[in-house]
């Protein structure tokens, strides 16, 4: 019976197993495990593929690297009629990878049945996180979705480092996968204490015994955007005198002085023998007049209306970009986000009672 | 070497005249004259109101400025006849500093008389100071000028002229016009074939009103 069986899974896992092209047939890690497999030597199989796998432990390989051999490992050990070796290999394989289903082309179905049986009561969840994310706290929600090996309980909660409870998420069933929200904040609605806490999804038995916790840190990061500097005053420069200056007053009145004195002089300049003149009195007079009118329109500490308008203009415009300043920093004040970075899941065996 | 520096000259001035831009000023003024006319014989004054304009073409420190007035002076006093009187000069100026001016050109007179017309005719020399003293509104100036000679159809021969006018031209804010309020004298000497001299003096207020495009 068992030659037969290894007849079966020759024919139908030789045929396609060695296809490079297919995910799980022989590839350059388990390649000489694969071919003993193949060739039905499931004895040196078996040794090949755990030999490259606790290499490949040791090393610290990711799951997707171990899950073929492990499949390959169960299989050769169930032909070679150990099956609870062949059981808890499956076991460790769908602990490494719930989504894991041994390739019904290559593995006849002596092989996926017993694989589809230690699935079904090995209760583990594997949680798919973004590495690194940004969310607006209360506004979008951080997500993760945890796939179930199958129909279980779960109970996903956020944890402060020491375990202590931060918030839970969600307790309840979960079929093939799930996915689960955050919204940033604490159970007080509060941006985050810490920096660091735990998403953690404890998996329980059909007996109500938690079977597995996966958990992973999840680092914390609040992001608040950079405030613009206040506008600088514009210097004092830049403004121009609001109070009129004594010159111009001085000018207007000396000027007035100096042409009505030359209109009076010009007889005695050019010799004229015109004798007395109204006509030359009443320019003199205009001019002396509208030098007086100068200094009073120009009088010292007069306010300058012009200037004071075009000051104000300036300060205006100041006050304007304070505002537009303000209300800049307060938006972007308001735009905290929280950074999410998320480590790698470990995985937590409860102590059997 | 002389052409060339005469080339290159020529090309600065070139240079500086493309650079200007023309900016023309007209007045129409009425001038209340008065002429005093002293002889051995005794003095004659006379006396009217003249209307005419002057007009100024400025390119940058060159000024190109006409005058004409006419106008009929009676005799004061006695009531004797008056005469017509016809007055314009045409001068070529050039600014010699930022408030000061300096032109020539000739002045020409003339009275209409019944025994005949007079005319008189000076090549001046003038220099003109002007600076604002009332804001940019107002500018005072003072002009003087003498004849470097003269040509007079009259018996007596010329012994020297000259003359000044001092005044304010109020320039309006809003729009390119301006005001004038002005005195000016001139004043001539002449000498009698016997021995006696001959002193014309000529003054008057002038009003003037008109566009300045400066």
């Amino acid at each position: 019976m068992k030659r037969l069986v290894a007849w079966v899974a020759f024919l139908v896992g030789g045929a396609v197993g060695p296809r490079p092209a297919v995910g799980q047939g022989a590839s350059g890690t388990f390649a000489e495990g694969i071919r003993a497999y193949q060739n039905l030597e499931f004895g040196r199989a078996a040794a090949t593929l755990r030999r490259d796998l606790a290499r490949l432990t040791a090393a610290g390989a990711p799951a997707a690297d171990r899950v073929q051999g492990l499949v390959y490992l169960g299989a050769a050990d169930l032909f070679r009629g150990r099956r609870d070796s062949a059981v808890a290999v499956f076991k460790r394989l769908v602990h490494l990878d719930p989504r894991f289903l041994p390739d019904r082309l290559v593995f006849p179905p002596e092989v996926t049945t017993v694989f589809d049986s230690v699935r079904a009561l090995t209760k583990t969840v594997a949680i798919l996180v973004p590495p690194d994310t940004q969310v607006a706290p209360g506004a979008n929600n951080f997500g993760a979705w945890v796939v179930a090996s199958s129909f279980q309980t779960v109970e996903v909660t956020l944890r402060y480092e020491d375990g202590a409870p931060f918030r839970s998420l969600y307790a309840g069933p979960i079929g093939d996968s799930l996915r689960v929200q955050w919204d940033g904040l604490d159970a007080a609605g509060q941006l985050p204490p810490v920096g660091r806490v735990l998403l953690r999804v404890a998996s329980r038995a059909p007996t109500g015994e938690i079977s597995t916790i996966l958990q992973l840190p999840l680092d914390l990061r609040i992001v608040r955007p950079d405030t613009l500097d206040w506008p600088a005053l514009p210097p004092p420069s830049a403004f121009l005198p609001e109070r009129a200056g004594g010159r111009s007053a001085v000018r207007a009145l000396l000027g007035g002085v100096l042409v009505s004195g030359a209109v009076l002089a010009i007889p005695s300049v050019v010799g004229g023998s015109g004798g007395p003149s109204g006509s030359r009195v009443a320019v003199a007079g205009t001019v002396g007049i509208a030098g007086m009118v100068g200094y009073l329109l120009h009088r010292p500490g007069r306010p300058l209306q012009a200037n004071i308008r075009a000051n104000q203009l300036l300060r205006d415009a100041w006050q304007q970009r304070v505002a537009k300043a303000t209300a800049e920093n307060a938006r972007r004040r308001g735009d905290v986000r929280l950074a999410v970075h998320a480590g790698p899941a470990s995985v937590i065996q409860p102590r059997a009672p | 070497m002389r052409r060339a520096l005469l080339l290159a000259g020529l090309s600065l001035l070139a240079r500086a005249l493309v650079a200007q831009t023309l900016e023309p000023a007209g007045i129409v003024s009425v001038v209340s004259t008065r002429v005093r006319s002293q002889l051995p014989s005794g003095t004659a004054q006379f006396s009217g109101a003249m209307v005419g304009g002057n007009g100024t073409l400025s390119f940058g420190r060159l000024q190109l400025a006409v005058s004409y007035v006419q106008g009929k002076v009676d005799s004061a006093g006695v009531g004797g006849p008056g005469h017509d009187l016809v007055e314009g000069s045409v001068l070529l100026g050039a600014q010699a500093l930022p408030w000061l001016t300096l032109a020539v050109g000739p002045h020409a007179r003339s009275y209409t008389l019944t025994s005949g017309t007079q005319r008189w005719v000076f090549w001046e020399l003038r220099a003109r100071a002007a600076a604002a003293f009332i804001g940019s509104a107002a500018r005072g100036y003072v002009e003087l000028w003498r004849a470097l000679s003269a040509d007079v159809n009259v018996p007596e021969s010329f012994d020297h002229a000259q003359g000044g006018e001092a005044g304010m031209i109020i320039r309006f804010a809003r729009a390119p016009l301006q005001a004038r309020v002005a005195y000016r004298m001139d004043h001539t000497v002449l000498h009698g074939s016997l021995g006696g001299t001959r002193l014309e003096t000529v003054d008057g207020l002038v009003v003037g009103f008109g566009v300045d495009w400066h």
